[in-house]
């Protein structure tokens, strides 16, 4: 019974969420077709597709650690993403197989995420502070191990995964990303998993009471954000064959707009991952059709902005309204 | 809480995490004799006085960081504030302003933008990480639009004595750092206003309920901040007289960290100036040296990064038995 009040309340504002962020996702196709002819081309697809699978992960890992509350973020995916990076290319450097290196990349993305999720649920440091710290150390070490040197000594197979297609769809999309986000979407929705994930964003202390290990499961979800990271970086690898020391820099704001933009509210509780794929979909097409229409990189920066305030405050008012409503 | 606590707050020069400025004291004397070991450069008194300079807008900056983040606050767009403010004062000198008109120009640009993410924060409900990253995307498209990717070059240096200038044997950047940090010190410790700062930072709900202004205090702190910001925008334009495309990128990460190294809490209520300061004090040294003793400065951040982890591990220990850090 209770379960089932805290669902319907928690997927009511969702689903209207759901409808305004895909209204704005047609609206922003129509704007970008309007601005370049070259948009509304079939060809556009895969090429859109492609963009979205590394921001993707890391979205929707955001996603999930933000919904578990605490208020709970983790600013170091990008930095993960470089780090991961450096590992996995220095490993291959040495004359690892690619498969054993990649599996070393995907440990130490879940190493990276376990440290972040101890620092913030059991010395209980706020999260944005740790993760900024980690942020700092990750992407710092990437930088400073490699001197800045990428690696580049992929064997050409790798690229099946970055830049091969079936049916016309990027691997990286068919095969990682959508696999991805229909497991934890039906972790969400359908498991005693995803509903103490929400139970923790919630209300940590009734979760508590309640008999639920909050700082695990949050921990947990820090460790998932951090493999994410990993499968991202390694498809980012595949995609440029070659792994840069600063290839996630300045991914963590993104992974931020689209976990917020999608719906997921900063302090925890409400969300999910419908909201963020499309949201995800809504900021790739965005840089692509400027790009495509060959407008300063200056304004996906002041467009991204804008959605990323828009969002919280208009989440707000929804809110607000969704509550006096009733 | 320690605010309402303090026997003596009108006396009080140290914090009440007096240990943190001696702890960081001693350890810029231990990272400066290394230094000075290692490099015969290090402890001369051009070098210190060149180090000096470079750490001037780090130094403003981070004065009006510390009460936004005593405040509970944070601003991570304070480059961003920068950054438009310099190119303000650029092109209001090339438009052949003198400097008596560009100053206040400038000022008021900083101060404006820093109260637009105040209300972002207190009127929008925004919290203010998520605020101030959308705020920065757009401080930076606006800086990309009006600067489109070229220098602004070859500006006078007619406020230039105040960086370069000496007082008798005093630089004088010395004083303006000190000038900075008193009026901050009197803000926070001698007026009303900062009691207020401090209320919020430790319960902005009981503050509400006593009566203080939240929404005004939380706008004006935010004001202040960017008032010294462009502060640092016309000191910076004064020292380098040019404005060039990646300025102010790392300084509020710099600041925050700074900030915190310092012994502000970054759950707010707690804080210290004079531990900033040193903060900035030992982030410049330990760059300088670096560089000095032949270190890739690309080191510096990891540095950064893993003294903020122990710091706030550090303090996460030892506030485990504080009911507040729950």
């Amino acid at each position: 019974m209770i379960a089932r009040n805290s669902r319907f309340s928690a997927s009511d504002p969702l689903r209207a969420r759901l409808l305004v962020l895909i209204g704005l996702w047609i609206v922003s196709i129509v704007a970008m077709s309007l601005l370049s002819p070259y948009f509304l081309q079939a060809s556009t697809v895969p090429y859109l597709l492609q963009y979205v699978p590394v921001l993707g992960l890391l979205g929707l890992g955001q996603t999930l650690v933000v919904l578990a509350g605490g208020p709970g973020i983790d600013l170091s995916v990008g930095a993960i993403v470089s780090l991961v990076s450096v590992i996995v290319g220095a490993l291959l450097a040495v004359g690892l197989n690619i498969w054993l290196a990649c599996a070393a990349g995907l440990v130490a993305g879940a190493l990276f995420g376990l440290v972040n999720g101890i620092l913030v649920n059991y010395l209980r440091i706020p999260s944005l502070m740790a993760t900024l710290a980690t942020m700092f150390a990750y992407g710092g070490l990437a930088l400073a191990t490699t001197e800045g040197r990428p690696f580049s000594n992929f064997p050409a197979g790798f690229a099946w995964l970055g830049l091969g297609q079936t049916f016309g769809i990027p691997n990286a999309f068919l095969f990682v990303l959508l696999p991805v986000a229909v497991i934890l979407h039906v972790m969400l929705t359908r498991t005693v998993i995803g509903r103490h994930i929400i139970a923790c964003g919630n209300d940590d202390r009734a979760a508590h009471l309640s008999g639920l290990d909050v700082a695990r499961i949050r921990t947990g979800l820090y460790v998932l954000s951090g493999v994410l990271s990993a499968i991202g970086a390694i498809i980012a690898m595949s995609w440029f064959m070659a792994a840069r020391p600063d290839a996630g820099k300045g991914m963590e704001l993104l992974a931020v707009t689209i976990a917020v933009l999608g719906g997921t509210h900063i302090f925890g509780g409400t969300g999910g991952v419908p909201g963020a794929i499309v949201a995800i979909l809504i900021v790739t097409t965005l840089q692509i059709g400027l790009q495509l229409a060959n407008i300063s990189a200056a304004w996906q920066l002041g467009v991204i902005g804008v959605l990323l305030i828009g969002s919280v405050s208009s989440l707000g008012g929804l809110k607000l309204r969704w509550r006096t409503g009733s | 809480m320690t605010a309402v606590t303090d026997p003596r707050p009108a006396f009080r020069l140290v914090s009440p995490t007096a240990s943190r400025e001696i702890a960081l004291l001693a350890t810029i004397v231990v990272v400066g004799a290394v230094f000075s070991l290692a490099s015969p450069y290090f402890l001369t008194v051009s070098n210190l006085v060149q180090t000096l300079r470079a750490g001037l807008e780090l130094a403003i900056v981070s004065g009006g960081m510390t009460l936004v983040i005593i405040m509970g606050g944070i601003d991570v767009s304070v480059g961003g504030i920068l950054a438009v403010s310099a190119i303000i004062i650029g092109k209001a000198y090339q438009a052949g302003l003198p400097a008596f008109a560009v100053a206040p120009i400038g000022l008021f640009t900083g101060t404006v933008l820093g109260a637009f993410n105040g209300v972002l924060t207190a009127k929008l409900k925004v919290p203010p990480i998520v605020a101030t990253l959308g705020s920065m995307y757009v401080f930076s498209a606006i800086m990309f639009l009006v600067i489109g990717g070229a220098w602004i070059a070859g500006l006078p240096g007619t406020l230039s004595p105040l960086v370069n200038g000496t007082v008798g044997f005093v630089p004088a950047s010395a004083i303006v750092i000190l000038a900075v940090y008193l009026a901050c010190w009197v803000v926070l410790r001698r007026l009303p206003f900062g009691r207020h700062i401090y209320a919020i930072g430790c319960n902005e709900q009981s503050a509400r309920l006593v009566g203080i202004n939240v929404d005004r205090t939380k706008i004006a702190t935010y004001a202040m901040l960017g008032f010294l910001a462009g502060l640092a925008a016309l000191l910076y334009v004064a020292r380098m007289r040019n404005v060039e495309i990646n300025i102010g990128t790392s300084i509020a990460f710099e600041a925050i960290a700074a900030t915190i190294l310092g012994g502000t809490s970054i759950r707010g209520g707690v804080g210290s100036l004079l531990g900033t300061l040193l903060g900035v004090v030992f982030i410049r040294i330990m760059q300088n040296g670096l560089v000095l003793v032949g270190i890739s400065s690309l080191w510096e951040t990891v540095i950064i990064g893993g003294l903020l982890v122990i710091v706030l591990t550090a303090d996460a220990l030892a506030s485990r038995n504080n009911p507040r850090s729950l």
